[in-house]
């Protein structure tokens, strides 16, 4: 336990989280009093100074959510690198594993990073608006996310103080390989399919966006990262790696890969969280903004190709696919 | 005829702490400013002057009450609107100029359009003329830092008319002048009050005491109207 927690990566890691804890859990006292007391038509020296705290409060989370998403990277770069302390791990998906806490802790934190990026989409919004007509929703929104980072605080600790640097964990050749017999694909999908289904759900994307149906796009937008997840380690990753063996999200984060892991997976999650949060806002606030829209696809964009010219080049090069 | 209301001031307070000390600054103000009134604040340092036209402007935030610019309340506004107000209808004349020292008088007026998108030749027609009414054309050249106060004055005028505004706020603009410029200066006032200007004067000058033009002189002592 303590050749984990002694680490570099690990001690920077948890002290940056901790501290950015404490400045959230101080924004989130103020804010709670804020908002049990908030009466923006009110002109009392009390209203007056809620809204100077509520402006500073706003500052703090949105520095510390700018930094959050630094530091989901900067998390996702320490557990490949422990991967060289755990016997058996050859990357990140050992190390993730090596205790229960892990794969819930990744799934968490994937779940905040949306949470922060709708925030940020509602503070730009009640910004924008003379009368801070979004005030209340944004609070509210910063309760829940900040309830999900307390129980990722949690889960940190208990994620790096579990890991057992003498337990040998699976690799990811024995995690995301296919057991014999076994189809690792959900809904029994073959891998024809999956592709089928990962370029239909891209276009219908497009094409709802366009439509202006902003639920349809919303349920497509969440089908298509379901969908490219699978594609990615299932097919795509097999010729980043060149190995139709190899099965892997993470180990496509490493050098010998030129960290393409890191632009490939930046760009589906960043585009889709984009995306899904502008949705939201429109669903729930009424609220659309082209350019955030254009950027999402922009994003996404940029994973479909990427994903597609990794075959394309291999088949220009071999002659065959994998 | 009703002439129409340009500032509403209801109630405004400011209070500034430092430590366990509490200053108020502002006490419970109440002033209503129609247009084309020019309102002369008078009062020795530390009265609130400076604090009121920082105020009226939404360059601060009240501690309580409000300040109303043609109805819409600056006080609360948050930057990006109050500023926008601003931009469009306060022009600032500052006791210290405020210029940029090193750009020439023509770039120092021009400054605050930029933001506007205004096509180059548009920029420059509204610059003439506001350098024209402020009387310091032949220097539109001239660097800043050669000028002298007088012209630096003028210079800090025509920044503050470029923008057409309704309202002009001047926070002690003679302190750094000398009589003759202090007078070359009131006489640019009384052309900009004949335009139809809302102006509000900041000063402890007593060449403001008996204007040629129509003005309402209101005393301030510790923070309170008199």
């Amino acid at each position: 336990m303590q050749e984990i927690l002694l680490s570099n990566q690990v001690m920077v890691f948890l002290l940056s989280e901790s501290t950015l804890f404490i400045l959230l859990l101080v924004a989130f006292v103020v804010s709670l009093k804020i908002l049990l007391k908030w009466d923006f038509e009110r002109f009392t020296p009390f209203q007056f100074a809620l809204e100077k705290q509520a402006y500073l409060v706003s500052t703090i989370i949105l520095f510390v959510f700018l930094l959050k998403f630094i530091l989901v990277i900067y998390f996702i770069f320490s557990i490949d690198a422990l991967s060289f302390l755990l016997p058996g791990a050859m990357c990140a998906a050992g190390v993730i594993k090596a205790n229960v806490y892990g794969s819930y802790l990744l799934v968490l934190k994937t779940f905040i990073l949306f949470g922060l990026t709708l925030w940020l989409f509602v503070h730009f919004y009640d910004m924008y608006t003379k009368n801070h007509r979004w005030f209340r929703q944004k609070s509210w929104l910063f309760m829940l996310i900040f309830v999900c980072i307390l129980l990722e605080l949690i889960l940190d600790f208990s994620y790096f103080t579990n890991i057992d640097a003498h337990l040998p964990v699976n690799c990811c050749a024995a995690l995301f390989g296919q057991l014999e017999g076994a189809n690792p694909l959900p809904f029994g999908l073959s891998i024809a399919s999956l592709l089928v289904l990962f370029y239909l759900f891209y276009i219908l994307l497009l094409l709802t966006l366009k439509s202006g149906y902003t639920l349809l796009y919303l349920v497509t937008h969440i089908l298509f990262l379901f969908i490219a997840y699978y594609a990615v380690v299932y097919f795509f990753g097999t010729y980043i790696y060149q190995l139709p063996t190899h099965k892997c999200p993470f180990c496509m984060l490493q050098p010998e890969y030129y960290a393409v892991g890191y632009l490939l997976w930046g760009s589906l999650f960043m585009g889709s969280y984009m995306g899904l949060s502008d949705a939201v806002c429109t669903l729930w606030l009424g609220k659309t903004n082209r350019k955030s829209q254009n950027i999402a696809i922009g994003l996404l964009s940029i994973f479909v190709l990427l994903c597609t010219a990794y075959v394309t080049v291999y088949y220009v090069r071999n002659g065959v696919l994998l | 005829m009703m002439r129409k209301i340009m500032i509403q001031i209801e109630n405004l307070s400011k209070t500034f702490y430092q430590g366990s000390h509490v200053a108020a600054v502002l006490k419970e103000i109440n002033l209503t400013i129609h247009q084309g009134e020019c309102i002369i604040l008078k009062g020795v340092s530390g009265s609130g002057k400076t604090t009121l036209l920082s105020l009226i402007a939404g360059l601060d935030k009240p501690s309580g009450g409000k300040v109303l610019i043609e109805g819409e309340p600056i006080s609360k506004l948050p930057d990006l609107f109050a500023s926008e107000l601003r931009a469009k209808k306060i022009g600032m004349i500052f006791q210290h100029f405020n210029l940029f020292e090193h750009l020439t008088v023509n770039e120092n007026v021009m400054l605050p359009l930029i933001p506007t998108g205004l096509k180059m030749k548009a920029l420059q027609q509204r610059v003439d003329e506001a350098l024209q009414v402020a009387n310091i054309h032949h220097k539109k050249d001239s660097v800043a830092s050669r000028l002298s106060g007088g012209e630096k004055q003028r210079t800090a005028i025509a920044r503050a008319l470029v923008a057409n505004p309704d309202i002009i706020l001047c926070d002690e603009p003679t302190a750094n002048l000398d009589r003759d410029n202090s007078l070359l200066f009131i006489a640019i006032l009384e052309s900009l009050h004949r335009m139809g200007k809302t102006i509000i004067i900041a000063t402890h000058d007593p060449l403001f005491d008996h204007l040629d033009f129509e003005s309402i002189i209101i005393p301030m002592v510790d923070g309170e109207m008199v």
